[in-house]
């Protein structure tokens, strides 16, 4: 490097230049960008992946401000990262340029196991048993707690009720009956079902586990077993009937389908419920996935956010205070964080009992729902073990391929991945 | 001092190219040179240090790193053998990656080539508004992957209604379809050609504008007193006369259709679930996932060798059949 | 050209013009897409009445881009200014200079040096992004300027291109310089730099248009937001949670716009370092 420095002077003024050029932009941007620096001994980088709500990238700043308040020696830069998150926090874990704090959507053993995150038992203190039993299921690796749920997100069906009692339907109960309903409600214009512009979205875990099945178990993977194959299988049912709505511009996470009417049947997050409401009114109910035939159970998804500590990160005791003190102290934060941006679940039980909008209509409903039905993605299921699982998936709904050998081949694959997370 | 070290050979090789000194260029270089020697280490040096560093260390470090087991680390040590090598070519996904991509190959280069060769030669015969005609096709070539498949995901080819394919079909009666989402028939191929086409047809027409222009006026003259014209002048002159851009162009062709991954990653990919679901994973994609998104750059790095060998292959084989690369010393 | 041919080219030449300007309006209809999406409001964007142009001009989708506190546009574009202004010149002149040290400068192991650089030619660029990952990675460059400009400032097909042509360079021309006591160095700077300039511009024309328009190492090496080239805020905002259509068009406008003026202004320039990189070999 600096041999390629002194020749490049040499060569004078151009070269140089340029050189210095690159030197003050590099410059530029190692140094902390974040605003309220002054004064404090440390900054934190908390990385949040980019929320769809409205107002909740302020809501956060305003927290990390808040945190500065009381503990000034600290400032907090919040980085918000649009796009693939998990792939982007990944690669930025390996560097100096690592977030000191950041949420997680899929929390994994291996994070911990690789001791990428700290160990958080000291913070939450007693407090720990207000947290609902998911929310520390969730981040338990060998007894010890590694991070903070942030809120529970509850993932169910949504449906137009003017739109299915004006077609004769009654809510689908039944595998068969949403098979059904989706077909029926199909038209020139608009789709049956909104699952995912890919059509698969979060169908084959559902599916699976609405027939009783597991897609990690013990450390073994399940998804190649015989009710698996069945319920995954049965997925391509909408595809032959071409219900599924596809290639819409917004993804399942957004009701924007929903709402504009494009289809009738939406899987989606509690958290759209605040817009739903607001431009439907109360022309819409909420169902659990149904159960895939009898003996099998609905299902409702949870899943949510967690706030991990970089345990490699140079400020580790700073993060562990921000995640103590927002997450597991500020009880107010938690509680504006949950309700104030699309509604979420609050994971300290405490908290969800003073959740007001939680506490009524539709929204009661969904946590009732997400009570009795709710299931979280064991922590041992990462997106090495997810991956070859969604593209079996998406290979078999539309019909390319034998479905139990597909299936098998990719159990292989994510054996192979959970077998090395837990060595 | 450079002036008298350098008079002698001079009358001697005067006019001749440089790169051959020979005779009394040996007997220059027993004494050992200190100011040639230092001036060409520091004209070479940034480019040699930065080949070392970014292709040698790197190539070496990974092939190292393949052969360990190594998640979400790039450290070295934890030896596996051919653990990663065995696992990657066990992945169906990897090897589904590289089927679909040859296939993908397998479309676009003929495509291309032909589509490129026949706007070349069009503009070529047009005499009035051929430098307008030139640049039309060329400017796609200013647009990236990802301003393009923006265009062809949100605009041309999507699945509602509004969508420009969607549009075109109703006015015929066609019902709307999803062309990136439907896998039978798989409509997503439909976009991905035109999109590459598109990007890049400008581009190769531009290299073969430059063989048709070495082209001799006399030759074609030649022909036609032959009686010679249309078809038979293309496929008796004008072809074998564009041989080497058009062998060229194959290579350039195959080794950018072999590394495709911006369009599929951006037509494909959705929020922060990246491609999970994407119908047709390039190997690109594939290392991508394995890598940055599940950080196993032991398998990563395994992929990227089985990739790099079957690219060098290739390009060596295609070499050794045209005859081309003979000239790279 | 002869009288043979005359006839059959009359009657084809209407044929030909109507069949050129078909396709240029084909091939120019993206760019029109892309700017009425850009200035329409997202309802009549996404309805299916077809509107040639928007009646109202929504230009508040191009302010409202460099507004939005999600994601930062203007500092994309300056990363990707910067880091296209700097690989540009510096990539091509570490070319020409090695190019000219392994054409001219007679020195022992000189071949095996330039087989060393040639081999490099083999090697895939994208493919490799794991090697170079881990390189870059170790020396601290992810998530910097730095670790995305400086692996592309090394190209060894630039070497090639140069090195053949300083080896057309005439010997008469290097010799006067010599004799006006000129060193190695010297040679170099005063007379083979300065009549390159030809050579120079066309590889630096591409070479800022493939570094403008790189997608997958940056995607690679850039995770944080504020090492963020135009591609990649493009490419987050096309994949962000919820869309704001216009917006996306608008972006992607934004990120075109200085590649096609480019293209317009030095075409020349372009067009031969395009028929250059064609002489592969």
């Amino acid at each position: 490097m600096s041999g390629q420095r002194a020749q490049l002077s040499r060569r004078g003024f151009l070269g140089g230049s340029l050189l210095f050029v690159a030197g003050t932009a590099i410059g530029c941007t190692s140094s902390p960008t974040g605003g309220s620096s002054s004064g404090a001994k440390t900054t934190l980088n908390v990385w949040s992946h980019a929320y769809g709500e409205a107002g909740t990238q302020q809501a956060l700043t305003r927290y990390a401000a808040e945190f500065t308040k009381a503990n000034p020696d600290i400032a907090v830069k919040v980085t918000w990262v649009p796009g693939d998150y998990t792939a982007k926090l990944n690669a930025s874990l390996l560097t100096d340029a690592a977030p000191d704090v950041f949420e997680h959507g899929d929390f994994t053993q291996g994070l911990a196991r690789r001791g990428q995150v700290a160990a958080l038992d000291a913070e939450y203190g007693s407090v720990k048993d207000d947290f609902n039993q998911t929310g520390r299921d969730g981040v338990t690796v060998d007894g010890k707690l590694y991070g903070v749920k942030m809120i529970d997100d509850v993932m169910m069906l949504y449906y137009r009720k003017s739109v299915l009692a004006k077609a004769g339907i009654a809510p689908p109960t039944t595998f068969d009956a949403l098979v059904a309903a989706a077909k029926a409600l199909t038209t020139k214009k608009t789709k049956g079902l909104f699952v995912g512009n890919d059509g698969v979205g979060e169908m084959p875990a559902l599916s699976l586990l609405s027939n009783g099945g597991e897609l990690v178990a013990d450390g073994k993977i399940g998804f190649a077993a015989p009710q698996a194959v069945e319920a995954v299988s049965a997925l391509k049912r909408f595809h032959d009937d071409k219900s599924l709505l596809l290639g819409f511009t917004t993804d399942w996470w957004d009701p924007s389908a929903f709402v504009q009417g494009v289809a009738p049947i939406q899987w989606s997050g509690l958290w759209a419920m605040p817009a739903i409401e607001k431009a439907l009114g109360d022309d819409f109910g909420i169902l659990p996935w149904p159960a895939f035939k009898a003996g099998g159970t609905p299902v409702v998804r949870v899943g949510g956010w967690t706030s991990c500590v970089n345990a490699k990160g140079k400020n580790v005791d700073a993060a562990k205070k921000f995640v103590k003190w927002l997450w597991i102290d500020q009880t107010k934060l938690q509680q504006d964080w949950s309700e104030s941006y699309g509604f979420h679940v609050p994971p300290r039980k405490s908290v969800a009992a003073t959740a007001a909008k939680l506490s009524k209509g539709t929204a009661k409903e969904a946590v009732e729902l997400a009570a009795k039905y709710g299931r979280i993605n064991p922590n041992t299921w990462d997106s090495a073990s997810g991956t070859p699982f969604v593209a079996a998936a998406s290979k078999i709904v539309t019909g390319q391929g034998d479905a139990a050998a597909l299936l098998a081949d990719a159990a292989k694959q994510a054996q192979l991945a959970v077998d090395k997370q837990l060595s | 001092m450079n002036a008298t070290t350098h008079t002698a050979p001079r009358s001697e090789r005067a006019g001749r190219p440089a790169d051959t000194p020979r005779g009394p260029a040996r007997a220059r270089r027993r004494r050992f040179d200190w100011r040639t020697w230092g001036a060409f280490a520091l004209l070479t040096a940034p480019m040699l240090i930065g080949l070392g560093v970014f292709k040698y260390i790197a190539i070496g470090w990974s092939f190292l790193l393949s052969l360990s087991d190594a998640q979400g680390t790039i450290a070295l040590g934890d030896w596996v053998g051919l653990d990663n090598y065995r696992q990657l070519l066990g992945d169906a996904v990897f090897r589904n990656s590289l089927s679909k991509i040859l296939l993908f190959t397998l479309f676009i280069v003929p495509i291309t080539f032909a589509a490129s060769l026949g706007l070349a030669l069009l503009v070529n015969r047009i005499r009035r508004g051929r430098a307008v005609l030139r640049t039309a096709f060329l400017i796609p070539a200013a647009v990236s992957y990802v301003a393009a498949s923006l265009v062809w995901k949100m605009s041309l080819f999507s699945g509602m209604p509004a969508g420009i394919a969607n549009m075109l079909g109703g006015w015929f009666g066609m019902e709307a379809v999803p062309w990136l989402q439907a896998g039978d028939p798989p409509l997503y191929w439909i976009a991905l050609v035109t999109l590459r086409l598109w990007l890049q047809v400008g581009f190769y027409m531009v290299l073969f504008l430059a063989g048709l222009q070495a082209i001799p006026k006399e030759v074609y003259e030649a022909a036609a007193l032959d009686g010679a014209t249309g078809l038979r002048l293309l496929r008796r002159i004008t072809l074998p006369m564009l041989r080497n851009t058009s062998v060229a162009v194959l290579m350039l062709m195959f080794i950018a259709a072999f590394q495709a991954f911006d369009e599929f990653y951006n037509l494909f990919g959705g929020g922060m679930s990246g491609s999970g679901t994407a119908p047709v994973k390039t190997p690109l994609m594939y290392l991508h996932d394995t890598a940055m998104g599940a950080q196993n750059y032991g398998l990563g790095s395994a992929g990227s060798f089985v990739l790099t060998a079957l690219i060098v292959g290739v390009t060596l084989i295609q070499g050794r059949i045209t005859g081309f690369g003979k000239s790279e010393e | 050209m002869t009288t043979v041919r005359e006839g059959a080219r009359t009657l084809r030449r209407p044929v030909r013009g109507l069949l050129a300007g078909v396709l240029m309006v084909v091939f120019l209809a993206p760019f029109y897409l892309m700017l009425r999406n850009a200035l329409m409001d997202t309802q009549t964007l996404t309805s299916p009445e077809w509107t040639w142009w928007p009646s109202t001009m929504h230009w508040e989708n191009f302010t409202d881009l460099f507004d939005d506190p999600t994601l930062d546009m203007g500092r994309s574009l300056a990363n990707s200014l910067l880091i296209a202004a700097i690989t540009a010149p510096v990539s091509t002149l570490l070319a020409s200079a090695a190019g000219f040290a392994l054409a001219r400068i007679p020195v022992p192991g000189r071949g095996v040096i330039l087989g060393l650089v040639l081999a490099t030619l083999m090697i895939p660029g994208a493919a490799t992004f794991v090697p170079t990952f881990v390189v870059v990675g170790s020396l601290g460059g992810v998530n910097t300027l730095w670790g995305i400009i400086v692996p592309g400032l090394f190209n060894p097909f630039a070497v090639l291109l140069f090195r053949n042509f300083y080896l057309q360079f005439p010997r008469e021309i290097e010799e006067a310089g010599r004799l006006d006591g000129l060193g190695w160095l010297g040679l170099y700077r005063r007379i083979a730099l300065p009549s390159s300039g030809a050579m120079l511009a066309s590889l630096g024309a591409l070479a800022f248009i493939d570094s403008w328009n790189a997608f997958l190492w940056p995607l690679v090496i850039g995770q944080d937001p504020s090492s963020w080239t135009a591609q990649i805020a493009l490419s987050s905002f096309l994949t962000a949670q919820t869309i704001n259509l216009p917006g996306l068009f608008a972006g992607a406008v934004v990120t075109i716009t200085p590649l096609v003026v480019m293209f317009l202004v030095a075409q020349r320039h372009i067009v031969e370092g395009i028929a250059h990189s064609g002489l592969k070999g």
